[in-house]
């Protein structure tokens, strides 16, 4: 048995919630209450309906002090929800609000066990015994705080990540915009027309980009990455790699030494560059140079050299002449800044829908997907804005679009998820080819059409009135005419109930998206969960979407999960919104959570030091013997070295031996000593 | 018996054996050429009939097929086959029974009445399969030994789909335009061709072909009209059961709808045994309902 | 409950028959049933018409998997075990490599198909298999002429099978008649004669 700290005699107050009939619906509520007036230390023990309303948290307030408690139990939902409030109500009552314990019976019991009253009841039971223990073993701590940096960070520079970084600078608030790619712009740059207005893509980001670019309290920092991150809200130190670029800017010219140097976005090192890639940007569609820039309205107007092409043959540094603006040997830099919040904004990639044989994507020429489509049918794109077959280049007359390829898809090759704009831009496409192709019909080919948003069903309706031809049906499998390259589009038009072959010139899969190849090790870096999809997790799905479990960690865009623009945009402004409130009220309270070393008990082994995760543990000298000490600022509470220490000198305030023992001791014995 | 490494036990089926024996015949002959010696199954019955069992009662169809596992489990032995319908039965339902302990104690439970118990020690294979795989032969050694190549002849490739699907319980990979058993046919000289929905069902399978013999002919037919429209030398298949079905059936079909095509119709073992020097006598290709003639002499 | 209506002339009465789907008419535990057989969650299908889309037997009949899907979940059991295009399936298995809800539709036809016969509703086909492998081991037997041609190989006469090993036969029936296959076959072809 470890060792128990000397405390007062125990005095504990028991509150048992019904939450309505969420929790009294399948367990015994009172029974609970009963049982827990028998547990030891316990002096007083009650149940209301609410205990979260205010009669409720009245309730805990008095008893402490008529009954002087040293403790205070709430078996209710989960802490995610309401410890705060009843912490709060703890205080108000005159005790240390980390003297208050609470026991899930909500949803760890009544919801999962609907069916089963007698054994969620003996359950809630065993759940309270357990927090009476260690509700006997509180003490009272006390919350650090620490000031806020006056900066924040935006990953991503799509729409999402621009608007959030917009938003915070307008805020006064100094913003770093990381983005991996050499420009900001992210998909929507890809796009040509949005729906449901149909206004231009380009037209309406490109001010926005502008906006970013010269705006006073953003740093754009492109073609970076961020390496690593140490540090906690309102404190975080994010190393970025800048990945060389092998072009300067007129401003790192200058820096250098160059006067009137740089680079001006002028082009004439890619008219001799002798090396021909595909352009990512136009999905291989289109050439590029090994030092190239995507599009024409790229921001910044920097070129850049891709360092896996380029064979030095130098003619780059020839062209550009003067303006000294191309440096073959560049490497990678790094820096490290501090900020006090961050907002993810990493977007999302296409479901590499190949992987459905089916279809024949990759297989067949004619078969293309919604992006590769949009990059089509835009003036700027490939082919200057006509869309054409790729097997000969001519105009298709029948377009079929094969609406949730790869998304509600349970096969585990595919996204169980609804991609939530395919519907919507499927619609915009057909609307297109009717615009620009005489006598063309699109055929759509869908399970539901999904038109939820605003004006989208009268879209809908429109896109209707124009001709697309609707069939319900999803497609069963696409085969190729070996001569024509003509397609055969094989469903059901289930409303119909009649197997379809429709021979088309053209198939468009609107194919599912997936989070981006990095997501996983970026949202590792910043210490956030992903949910089963792998998108990333909001703190709550209702009351808490743009916040993560990690504190000062915002969420915004589709890397949270499928959205739209309008959406996308929506979230970035409450991210920012959220992200600046810490940096505006410039501090934040720590749970005072940390290792604590028993200097009498530490031989100062150092053992410890590098079992920490985060670096918070060192070894100094006191009083002539070497002992460790905690920056409590850096540590997260993990409990690794707690449970390490061979000499168990390590003290976990609020989740200390002891605790957890008497915890283990109370679910074992049943309650007998 | 020649001693060969690889050692399973061959499980016959029906057809082949008291319809095409050319096919018995040349599995072994040939199986033996590149380093397989199939041993007999003794006492084996039909795997049974995956359509007709299966339709009126599962729990028979796993019993009757667990018997025949438990024989090559009593040689302590994998089993190879040559058929995509006793595929369907015994590999299927031995990976079902490893890996479902309540259907798997339900066939025990009548088992014991004739005193045996399905343990799970073997596994099933196709011999198409195992040619492919070359840890066993590969497509080198089967070109290896090949004396005859079969040049010039154009073939379709008829896969078949119990031995592909559902692609869930197997691992062929891609079921949607897979390329494998082209690679086989390359490996003989010939010219594997591709005709449209080449995946799709002989129209035989699921007791179709005995309740309604124009439906399944008029699924067989939009093939060999699919095969015709390439132009083809032959189709060659791993089914006993599909080659009765493009074989017959085309005399089936020309006396019911009057279509004719004369596409031979050879079993993969049989091209391997022509391929390598078997004769066509050696193959009973006289057996065949359609004949191999016009291929024959594209060949030899 | 469909509503009766005890027209005189009988033509008339079929011609104006209740058609709607009435909750009575459904029994809750066919999918369930089904599902057991199947062992595949036939509850979930999104009547998406992959399968039909996928489906070789539904261009030349009137077969229609995803309706089988649908009434299954809606319980129509006497519809679907009366149905005589529950028999064309091939068992061809692409709709159940296609189904995005990863249901396996054969195998819930293979289900239905199974409920069926308790109820001796099966083609007679099938029963003749089961009799001639209750005989000799095999669904197609060996003949005289096969024989022969199997000697000019210079194979046995008889394969290495049940027909080489009758004495393995009784095994065989032993299984067959634990479920009482063959009797119900032959009583059911007798019946039908
Ligand atoms: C074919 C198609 C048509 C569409 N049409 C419409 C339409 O008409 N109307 C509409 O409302 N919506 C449409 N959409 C949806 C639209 O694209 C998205 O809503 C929008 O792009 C989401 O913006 P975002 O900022 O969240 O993500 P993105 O646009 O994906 O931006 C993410 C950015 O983050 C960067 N990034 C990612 N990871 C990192 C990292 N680790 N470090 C640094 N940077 C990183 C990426 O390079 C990218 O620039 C369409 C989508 C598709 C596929
Ligand atoms: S690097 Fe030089 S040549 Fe190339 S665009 Fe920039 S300024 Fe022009
Ligand atoms: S938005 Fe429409 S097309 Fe896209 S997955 Fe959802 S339902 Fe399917
Ligand atoms: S493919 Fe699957 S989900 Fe779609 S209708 Fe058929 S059974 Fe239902
Ligand atoms: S398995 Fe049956 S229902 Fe499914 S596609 Fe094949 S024939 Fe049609």
């Amino acid at each position: 048995m470890a060792e128990v700290k000397k405390y007062e005699e125990p005095r504990i107050g028991v509150f048992v919630c019904h939450c309505g009939t969420n929790i009294a619906g399948s367990i015994d509520v009172k029974a609970v209450m009963e049982y827990a007036r028998t547990l030891p230390n316990v002096i007083v023990a009650d149940d209301y309906q609410y205990m979260c309303s205010t009669p409720g948290q009245n309730k805990i307030a008095e008893a402490i002090s008529e009954q002087k408690l040293t403790g205070v139990v709430v078996a209710a939902c989960s802490p995610r929800l309401h410890e705060p409030t009843f912490r709060n109500a703890t205080k108000a009552g005159g005790l240390n609000p980390f003297r208050f314990e609470m026991a899930n019976i909500r949803e760890q019991n009544s919801w999962v066990h609907m069916h089963q009253p007698e054994e969620a009841t003996s359950k809630a039971k065993d759940a309270v015994r357990i927090a009476v223990a260690k509700a006997s073993l509180l003490e009272d701590l006390i919350p650090k705080s620490v000031p806020v940096e006056k900066a924040a960070m935006v990953v991503g520079g799509g729409v999402g990540g621009m608007q959030a970084a917009l938003d915070l600078a307008n805020a006064g608030i100094k913003t770093y915009l990381v983005e991996k790619t050499p420009s900001i712009g992210g998909r929507m740059s890809q796009l040509d027309k949005t729906f449901p207005t149909l206004d231009c893509s380009q037209c309406i980001l490109t001010p926005k980009m502008v906006d970013v670019y010269r705006h006073e309290g953003i740093e754009l920092l492109t073609y970076t990455e961020v390496e690593a991150v140490e540090g906690y809200i309102g404190n975080f130190d994010v190393t970025l790699r800048k990945k060389a670029r092998g072009v300067i800017t007129p401003a790192e010219a200058e820096a250098r030494g160059i006067v009137g140097g740089g680079c001006t976005g002028c082009g004439d090192c890619a008219t001799v560059c002798p090396v021909i890639k595909p352009n990512p940007f136009e999905l291989g569609m289109a050439p590029r140079k090994a030092i190239y820039i995507y599009h024409p309205q790229v921001s910044p107007l920097i070129y850049t050299v891709d360092f896996d092409a380029c064979v030095k043959c130098g003619l780059c540094v020839e062209a550009c002449d003067t303006k000294q603006a191309v440096d073959l040997e560049a490497k990678d830099e790094f820096m490290t800044v501090k900020v006090g919040t961050v907002i993810l904004a990493l977007g999302y990639d296409i479901f590499p829908i190949e992987k459905k044989f089916e279809w024949g994507y990759k297989n067949y020429d004619n078969v293309i997907t919604s992006l590769e489509f949009e990059r089509l049918i835009c003036a700027s794109g490939p082919t200057g804005g006509h869309l054409i077959r790729p097997s000969d280049g001519a105009t298709p007359k029948r377009v079929a679009f094969v609406l949730c390829a790869g998304s509600r898809d349970n096969t585990g090759v595919g996204k169980p998820y609804c991609s939530r704009f395919c519907c919507m831009y499927s619609l915009k496409h057909a609307h297109q080819i009717i615009e620009k192709i005489p006598g063309v019909v699109p055929y759509i080919f869908y399970m539901d059409i999904r038109s939820f948003g605003k004006m989208y069903e009268e879209f809908y309706y429109r896109i209707q009135d124009e001709g697309a031809k609707f069939i319900r049906g999803r497609v069963a499998n696409i085969t190729q005419d070996p001569v024509t390259k003509n397609l055969h589009v094989n469903a059901e038009d289930t409303l119909l109930g009649r197997p379809i072959d429709m021979e088309v010139d053209m198939v468009v899969l609107a194919a599912a998206i997936e989070p981006t190849a990095e997501t996983e090790k970026t949202r590792r870096l910043f210490g956030v969960s992903c949910s089963q999809d792998g998108w990333l997790l909001e703190a709550h799905p209702k009351l808490n979407p743009c916040g993560t479990t990690t504190a000062g960690v915002y969420l915004a865009g589709v890397c949270q999960g499928p959205k739209d623009i309008p959406d996308t945009v929506a979230q970035a402004e409450g991210a920012a919104s959220a992200a600046s409130i810490p940096i505006h009220r410039g501090e934040v309270e720590l749970e005072p959570y940390f290792a604590v070393c028993m200097e009498d008990k530490c031989a100062g082994c150092g053992l410890c030091v590098n079992q920490c995760p985060y670096q918070a543990l060192a070894l100094v000298e006191k009083e002539g013997r070497t002992v460790m000490q905690v920056t409590e600022a850096k540590c997260k509470g993990c409990g690794t070295c707690g449970g390490f220490c061979p000499g168990g000198a390590i003290w976990m305030q609020h989740f200390a031996t002891p605790q957890i023992i008497a915890q283990i001791d109370a679910f074992l014995l049943g309650g007998e000593q | 018996m020649s001693g060969n490494k690889h050692q399973y036990a061959f499980f016959l089926g029906c057809i082949a054996p008291n319809r095409y024996p050319g096919i018995e015949a040349a599995a072994i002959q040939t199986s033996k050429n590149v380093g397989i010696d199939l041993l007999p199954l003794k006492g084996a019955s039909c795997c049974p009939a995956p359509g007709a069992f299966g339709s009126i009662d599962l729990n028979v169809w796993y019993a009757m097929a667990a018997r025949n596992v438990v024989l090559a489990e009593q040689m302590k032995m994998d089993i190879a086959l040559i058929c995509n319908g006793c595929y369907k039965s015994i590999y299927e339902v031995n990976h079902k029974l490893k890996h479902n302990d309540e259907l798997r104690d339900g066939v025990n439970e009548v088992l014991k009445e004739i005193d045996m118990e399905f343990k799970g020690t073997a596994d099933v294979w196709h011999l198409a399969e195992l040619y492919y795989d070359p840890k066993i032969v590969g497509v080198k050694k089967l070109a290896d030994s090949v004396k005859r190549p079969l040049a010039g002849a154009k073939i379709a490739v008829h896969y078949g789909c119990h031995l592909m699907k559902p692609g869930k319980e197997r691992h062929f990979g891609d079921t949607e335009n897979p390329m494998w058993m082209e690679e086989l046919v390359a490996a003989l000289g010939a010219e594997p061709v591709q005709y449209r929905n080449k995946m799709q069902c002989c129209g035989a399978g699921g007791g179709v072909r005995g309740y309604d013999l124009a439906h399944a002919l008029d699924i067989t037919n939009e093939k060999l009209i699919n095969m015709q429209e390439v132009g083809v030398d032959a189709v060659t298949e791993v089914c006993p059961f599909c080659q009765l079905q493009f074989d017959r059936g085309q005399i089936e079909i020309k006396e019911k709808f009057g279509a004719e095509y004369g596409i031979p119709v050879l079993h993969y073992n049989e091209l391997l045994g022509l391929a390598q020097g078997m004769s066509p006598d050696e193959l009973a290709l006289d057996l065949h309902a359609i004949s191999v003639e016009p291929f024959l002499k594209k060949i030899l | 409950m469909a509503v009766k209506k005890d027209y005189k002339d009988q033509k008339l009465a079929e011609k104006l028959r209740d058609r709607k789907y009435y909750i009575p008419d459904s029994n809750p535990e066919f999918i369930k049933d089904v599902e057991k057989i199947g062992q595949t969650a036939a509850h979930m299908c999104y009547q998406c018409g992959t399968c039909t889309g996928s489906c070789p037997s539904a261009p030349r009949s009137s077969y229609r998997i995803r309706l089988f899907m649908r009434k299954a979940i809606l319980g129509l059991e006497e519809e679907i075990l009366t149905d005589p295009d529950l028999w064309l399936c091939t068992t061809c298995y692409s709709c159940t490599d296609r189904c995005p809800r990863d249901l396996a539709p054969t195998d819930a036809i293979m289900a239905m198909r199974n409920l069926a016969f308790k109820r001796d509703i099966v083609p007679r086909n099938f029963l003749q298999t089961v009799q001639l492998i209750y005989k000799t081991g095999h669904g197609v037997p060996n003949n005289d002429a096969n024989r022969a041609a199997r000697k000019r190989l210079g194979l046995e006469a008889e394969p290495e099978t049940t027909h080489k090993y009758p004495e393995y036969l009784p095994g065989i029936r032993r299984i067959l008649d634990h479920y009482r296959l063959k009797e119900n076959a032959d009583r059911i072809l007798a019946e039908g004669e």
